[in-house]
């Protein structure tokens, strides 16, 4: 008796005609979420962690402040004094009425400058803050 | 002399255009940064001039004064307690306030050295926001039967309304 492989006679091939179109479809979603990185970080940090964390709906309103480990401090594209901040926030704050603030400060950071920084955001009438932080896991 | 056209099929080759395709693909796929910002939201006070900044006293009660020292110490109504018993200490004082009016809630104050550690003050400032989002997850539960972030708006309001999160910071000393 022969044994012999009962094999259903289509073809087994996956349509690939598609392909292209499936990709496509992914590539522009890449490339309507891709947002290019705006500025170049002059500065090293680390952020702490923390739990209650909220998220920032509407990234338009926030602009940053990097504080990094050797205490320097960047807004936009370049170093600033603590001096500097207040007329620079005040001129974003004519831009964008509802400004976030968000501070990027390393963990090592010392207080009385961040103090400084939110004494000079309070001048500036920039008052909405977002300190910065990983999720704690 | 005619000579015969022959018909060319004009095509462009599409046999690479998956492959194309594909490396457009990876390099979005690489260059995509899917950061969500999140942070510890806070909203300062008005900006006041030392000059004429008003002393309002506030029912000790109502207050519960957190202190955090260059060592990462931390005192909260002249107790010393450790950074991570700020959640527990706070809760039960922020649900004894839930049913009394809008003007004897609970201020927490926060206040640090100048040398106090960043990372410190973040962990109180997150101890603090805890406390107050448990407390507000906790009543929503118990009147809503649902978690605070699932009601609606209504809900949250009055939730809101109900257990307000005030934490003050206290206006800096002079450096002497």
């Amino acid at each position: 008796m022969k044994f012999e492989k009962k094999r259903a006679s289509v073809k087994q091939e996956i349509p690939t005609a598609s392909m292209p179109d499936i990709i496509f479809m992914l590539l522009l979603f890449f490339m309507v979420t891709t947002t290019m990185r705006e500025v170049e970080l002059l500065v090293d940090y680390r952020l702490p962690d923390a739990e209650a964390l909220e998220k920032i709906e509407n990234k338009r309103l926030v602009s940053y402040i990097w504080v990094g480990k050797d205490s320097r401090m960047q807004i936009d594209d370049s170093i600033v004094k603590v001096d500097d901040v207040q007329p620079i926030m005040y001129g974003k704050r004519q831009v964008i009425k509802n400004i976030i603030v968000s501070l990027r400060v390393d963990v090592g950071a010392n207080m009385g400058l961040v103090t400084d920084i939110q004494q000079e955001l309070r001048k500036a009438y920039c008052l909405r803050l977002n300190y910065s932080a990983n999720v704690k896991i | 002399m005619l000579r015969k056209k022959r018909s060319l099929g004009a095509s462009i080759p599409s046999s690479s255009m998956a492959d194309i395709a594909f490396l457009l693909l990876i390099f979005f796929l690489v260059a995509t940064v899917i950061d969500v910002d999140t942070g510890i939201g806070l909203t300062l006070p008005e900006y006041v001039p030392p000059d004429e900044i008003e002393e309002v006293k506030v029912d000790p009660d109502r207050m519960a004064a957190i202190l955090i020292n260059e060592n990462g110490d931390v005192l909260l109504d002249g107790k010393p307690i450790s950074l991570f018993q700020i959640k527990n200490t706070l809760k039960p004082r922020i649900i004894s306030k839930i049913e009394l009016p809008k003007k004897k809630k609970l201020i927490v104050s926060l206040k640090t050295d100048r040398k106090t550690v960043y990372s410190a003050y973040i962990s109180a400032l997150d101890q603090i926001k805890m406390a107050f989002f448990e407390v507000r997850d906790e009543y929503s539960n118990s009147r809503f039967g649902m978690k605070f972030n699932d009601l609606s708006d209504e809900g949250q309001t009055e939730v809101k309304n109900a257990i307000p999160i005030i934490i003050s910071l206290a206006e800096p000393e002079a450096v002497k």
